[in-house]
């Protein structure tokens, strides 16, 4: 049965989320996709891992203190911090370090997004961007 | 050897269908244990070109290529994902095994070589010859003729083996088998 969500959660702890993950940004098929996502580790210091239902990998994103990767296929991106990475790398932004509390049902603001977490229980996490434009919708599903 | 299986399997066996199961696993990483994941499943496949992948454990999820276009159905997401079956097979592997015209057209992408027998199957490696990043080698196994599992390696080390078992081989399969209509209300992206 899904994670029943924690009221708040304890800082530096390590959780793993796995499920799908889709981004629709509107008028704009070449940035929305849909993937499986293994999110693991903490804002601080982990790993987002999206793959291709057939079990290939699409993109590898891990940060730590001080610095953060992005491997796609053959080429890597570097930058000192996930926000900073995310910022220039060419798909859209998933705010992913909200994405930790937001699995944990935490509604923590992200400017430019209201997120839906209404669902969770049933593992489902639905968030729209309103800025920057194009709007644009993620929606999850955790496996359970 | 696999190289004389796998020519078989492409002459002999014209369309077939068969359960699966999927163990994807991560490679370790500094002091973690490598991580594995579990799905399954059925498959249907038809040569040349058409492929069937319906995920049933651990979520509701359809892959099917008609020939033209590769559908991927997400049931919980309600979400449907179209993109043209030539470009999308750099990330199936699997299908393209099963469904290439034949011989000639599987060498035409892939340098294939017989690899050693083991767990009692006949094995044959392609190793893609275009290096678009995302496959390393896909290993064959072939219980004789009959298509038994399929091992993929992609290029972050995420190895992908697939067990197929209740394998039927066909001359054909029903018409509507691979025909795909996305269903009422869910939302189409075009890749």
């Amino acid at each position: 049965c899904a994670q029943p969500p924690r009221a708040s959660a304890p800082a530096g702890a390590s959780s793993v989320w796995t499920g799908r993950l889709a981004l629709q940004v509107q008028g704009d098929e070449a940035q929305s996709f849909s993937a499986l996502f293994e999110l693991r580790g903490s804002p601080a210091q982990g790993e987002l891992v999206l793959s291709s239902p057939l079990g290939s990998t699409l993109a590898v994103l891990r940060w730590q203190p001080g610095e953060a990767a992005l491997q796609t296929g053959q080429q890597t991106r570097q930058a000192a911090s996930l926000d900073a990475l995310l910022q220039d790398a060419a798909g859209s932004r998933i705010p992913v370090a909200a994405l930790f509390d937001w699995l944990q049902g935490i509604n923590t603001p992200v400017a430019g997004w209201q997120v839906d977490l209404s669902s969770l229980p049933e593992g489902r996490v639905l968030a729209q961007r309103s800025d920057p434009p194009p709007p644009a919708t993620l929606r999850i599903a955790l496996t359970r | 050897s696999g190289l004389k299986s796998l020519e078989n399997f492409l002459q002999n066996t014209q369309a077939g269908q068969a359960e699966f199961t999927q163990v994807v696993t991560m490679p370790a990483k500094d002091g973690q244990a490598a991580r594995s994941k579990t799905s399954s499943g059925s498959f249907a496949f038809q040569r040349p070109g058409r492929f069937k992948f319906v995920y049933q454990k651990p979520f509701a999820q359809t892959i099917v290529a008609d020939g033209q276009t590769l559908w991927l159905y997400d049931v919980d997401l309600n979400q449907v994902t179209q993109r043209k079956q030539a470009d999308a097979l750099g990330s199936t592997p699997a299908a393209l095994l099963a469904s290439a015209a034949d011989l000639a057209a599987l060498r035409a992408q892939f340098t294939l070589e017989d690899a050693p027998a083991q767990d009692g199957l006949e094995w044959v490696q392609a190793t893609p010859k275009t290096k678009d990043g995302q496959l390393q080698r896909v290993r064959v196994g072939f219980a004789g003729e009959q298509l038994a599992a399929l091992d993929i390696l992609d290029s972050f080390g995420q190895r992908s083996l697939i067990r197929f078992s209740h394998v039927q081989s066909l001359p054909a399969l029903p018409p509507g088998t691979f025909a795909f209509k996305p269903p009422a209300g869910a939302d189409v992206l075009q890749q």
